[in-house]
């Protein structure tokens, strides 16, 4: 056995291209605000154009075949990637973007020849950034309950509903949506999956008043918005897998964000800044590091996210060997779930009020703490619940199927 | 077999449940949930106003003995109306006036200044704030030193994370007189040099308040020669304590009712939430965190108004089990909500917020779990 991530003397030297590239352009003055709901458009902006660099180096999606815009490069050489960009502070996309994260996964499997070949060049190089468009007031755990409807008129789609929880701040250029193509039809089988833009007249959006607008597999999504469609025509070629076959579509991107797009191999953000705020604060005299009580709750952060590490060095093993992953997704997302929750609680027990004030003067790590504090709490909802992720982790051990053997592949 | 309980009763008295019912509507009248979120939102902050509505009820005097022109209620009374504001939940210096300040006034105050002082607090026109903790946030430790001339004390140096203190009149701020011995000086709230700073992010009424070089009377030390003032401030926190508790209760009571009713009104998968036994499970923890809060918080006060003798691991165990209960009771309330629970407007993030401020306030669980066992000379 090797637990180490070994590079091959060709990926070291990659490694080094991309460290010597990122130092010649990596725009100024990019931004990482530990709120991100305090992402200026100057500094999304910023985010874009390192996006559009790194698209003609192949690296902005690197996994993906070079013939549709991405690198055509290995699992190790991503990581390495999002390795030297970490650096920066930066992460891969630099910016929030469902459409390379999610959509294009789908697009691949389910598009035709002519609609990989136009869609999937400009999600990959970047050209547009994506949002995703499935949770309903009533379609939230329950999805394929969505009742925005698409009705077929000659060569367009008519749509009408509303979409919440949508995507980030700063606009998008598309989206993708799952709607109803046939309102009374078989459950499952009434979906149509679609790439929208999102300048089509009809389609408006609001930002909602959240808590904390989550930071998705570490990007700045600012703040939600609803999304509303009055009436919006989409053009037939934007239908992706056929009419009322969306569930199927939507599949292979919802088994990505159950857990197997999260790059957690990085090092764990909040435990590295809650050491540094117990080297930095003191108590009678000594800096809380030294403390046995701080200590004993230091080593059940330190265990928590050495477990998430653990499940996600065995995620990358699977993949970069080929691999079936079954349950260990759904398993990895849980835990990264469960693991802030408990992180934010640990750091309250260590920290006190220090965790909770955002101050110029008195926040620890600039205020990333307290940011923590917050999106824990709303980190346990995006791409299905916890008890959703049980519910998937369970279905892929075959539970309450008597038939199926512990582990089983499906 | 029977036992003898004829003595026994965990019920309220009738006047109790009438002072119970008065204040729920009134807090459900007065406080609906755009009032209390323009309140957090500082679109409507704090004011008199929303504190008259509450003294005009006359519980600004529940506490202070007869004498002194209050009510001469017990602790329990008093718990009973802050369960009720906690419901809200209610924000501004409701506890840290009418309870807290009250009760270190009745305890360390000399009778000169009792009787000056408790009749205005009864009367609502004064309301007073503590300022004590400092940049440890430890509320055994303070390092500010008052500084004797012939005339007057001075002040320097910032009180961190103080508790609900904006809107005061009065504020009752600590420092050392001797290495050993406390000072505590009634200091009005806009004598020049004090500034009360209030304090962005994840917690609610939180301020610090600056001193610099303030200047203030002798007179304004509370007590009399013998006073310590250490013993006097802990006997009066040891009684604030549960009463605190029941406003943590208010809030996780409302928490567990907005959480049952949405699992009954939510609808995934065709069915209300509630028949997951996933959703189940939350609001099974929910109610037993709460049932374990309320009870010890009950004894505690209980045992507070009768004198007897371990009521200190009482309050101790009280505060260790609601902190607790009121951090894991919005958690679980969170899960129930999913995407709708962080939503501002929805209201549930006021208690939340609450419950990580009240968490640490006056120790956290593992500083009470310590005290507990220490009270309990095992
Ligand atoms: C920060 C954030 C970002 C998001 N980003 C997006 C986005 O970009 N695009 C998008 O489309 N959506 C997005 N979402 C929406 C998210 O996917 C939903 O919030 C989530 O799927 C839960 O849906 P809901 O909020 O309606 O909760 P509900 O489905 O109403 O769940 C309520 C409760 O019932 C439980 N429950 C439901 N069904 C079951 C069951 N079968 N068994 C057991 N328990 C069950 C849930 O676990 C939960 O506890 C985002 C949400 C958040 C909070």
């Amino acid at each position: 056995m090797n637990f180490e991530i070994t590079f091959t003397p060709e990926q070291q030297e990659f490694q080094i291209r991309v460290r010597d590239w990122l130092k010649r352009n990596m725009p100024k003055g990019i931004e990482h605000p530990a709120d991100p709901a305090n992402l200026t458009r100057g500094g999304y902006e910023k985010q874009r154009e390192l996006g559009h660099r790194l698209a003609l180096e192949g690296w902005l999606y690197p996994t993906y075949p070079k013939e549709f815009g991405g690198g055509g490069l290995s699992p190790n050489e991503a990581l390495i990637i999002e390795m030297e960009l970490e650096k920066y502070d930066q992460i891969l996309p630099p910016y929030y973007d469902s459409g390379g994260k999610l959509a294009a996964a789908s697009i691949m499997v389910w598009g035709t020849q002519e609609q990989k070949s136009i869609f999937l060049p400009q999600i990959l190089k970047g050209e547009v950034r994506t949002w995703q468009l499935l949770t309903e007031p009533e379609a939230g755990s329950d999805l394929a309950n969505i009742q925005t409807t698409a009705i077929k008129n000659g060569n367009k789609y008519t749509v009408n509903g509303q979409k919440i929880y949508v995507g980030s701040s700063h606009g998008a250029e598309w989206s993708w949506m799952l709607a109803n193509t046939d309102p009374g039809g078989k459950r499952h089988g009434n979906l149509s999956w679609f790439i929208v833009p999102m300048d089509l007249p009809g389609i408006t959006w609001a930002p909602m008043d959240l808590i904390f607008a989550g930071n998705e597999n570490g990007a700045l999504s600012g703040f939600k918005n609803t999304v509303y469609f009055a009436d919006v025509q989409i053009p037939t070629e934007n239908l992706i897998g056929g009419e009322n076959n969306g569930w199927q579509v939507a599949d292979t991107h919802l088994e990505i964000e159950h857990g197997l797009m999260q790059g957690s191999l990085l090092g764990d953000h909040n435990l590295r800044r809650t050491l540094n705020a117990c080297r930095k604060l003191k108590k009678r005299g000594n800096p809380l590091i030294a403390d046995p009580s701080i200590q004993e709750i230091l080593a059940e952060l330190y265990i928590d996210s050495e477990v998430t590490r653990l499940f996600h060095i065995r995620i990358h093993w699977l993949r970069s060997s080929g691999q079936k992953i079954s349950y260990q997704g759904p398993q990895a997302y849980l835990q990264m779930k469960r693991q802030a929750l408990r992180a934010a609680k640990h750091t309250q027990d260590i920290l006190g009020p220090y965790a909770l004030v955002m101050d110029d003067k008195l926040s620890p790590e600039d205020g990333f703490i307290e940011v923590q504090q917050r999106g824990s709490i709303v980190a346990q909802h995006p791409g299905g619940t916890v008890e959703i992720q049980k519910l998937i982790m369970s279905r892929k051990l075959g539970l309450g199927k008597p038939s199926m053997k512990y582990g089983s592949k499906h | 077999m029977v036992a003898n309980t004829s003595s026994m009763d965990l019920s309220l008295t009738e006047t109790q449940e009438m002072l119970r019912s008065t204040i729920r509507s009134l807090v459900s009248q007065e406080f609906p949930t755009q009032t209390l979120l323009d309140m957090d939102s500082k679109k409507n902050p704090f004011t008199t106003a929303s504190w008259n509505k509450l003294t005009s009820s006359g519980w600004t005097s529940l506490l202070i003995p007869e004498i002194y022109g209050g009510e001469g209620g017990s602790l329990t009374d008093s718990a009973i109306l802050f369960q009720e504001l906690g419901r809200g939940p209610v924000p501004g210096p409701h506890f840290s006036s009418s309870v807290l300040g009250t009760l270190i006034l009745l305890e360390i105050g000399s009778e000169d200044q009792k009787a000056q002082l408790l009749p205005e607090l009864a009367a609502g026109k004064e309301i007073i704030g503590l300022a004590h903790t400092e940049s440890e946030y430890d509320h055994e430790i303070v390092g500010m030193a008052a500084s004797e001339t012939h005339d007057c004390y001075i002040l320097n140096g910032t009180k961190l994370f103080v508790q609900d203190v904006l809107g005061t009149t009065q504020l009752i701020i600590t420092a050392l007189l001797q290495p050993n011995k406390l000072g505590l000086f009634l200091v009005n709230s806009s004598t020049y040099g004090l500034e009360i700073q209030e304090l962005d992010g994840w917690s609610t009424g939180v301020s610090n308040v600056h001193l610099n070089h303030v200047k203030i009377p002798k007179s304004s030390l509370l007590g009399t020669e013998t006073s310590n003032g250490w013993v006097e401030l802990f006997a009066a926190v040891e009684r604030a304590l549960p009463v605190l508790c029941a406003y943590q209760i208010g809030s996780c009571e409302a928490v567990f009712d907005m959480t049952v009713k949405y699992a009954n009104k939510r609808h995934q998968f065709g069915v209300p939430i509630g028949k997951f036994q996933r959703v189940q499970d939350h609001i099974i923890s929910q109610i037993n965190y709460l049932d374990a809060a309320t009870l010890s918080t009950y004894e505690a006060l209980w045992k507070l108004d009768e004198g007897k003798e371990t009521a200190k691991s009482s309050v101790h165990l009280a505060k260790a089990l609601t902190s607790e209960a009121h951090y894991q009771i919005c958690n679980a309330s969170h899960e129930v909500h999913a995407g709708l629970g962080i939503m501002r407007e929805y209201g549930l993030t006021l208690h939340t917020k609450l419950s990580r401020t009240l968490y640490h306030y006056f120790g956290d669980p593992k500083y009470h779990k310590t005290q507990l066992i220490r009270s309990l000379n095992l």
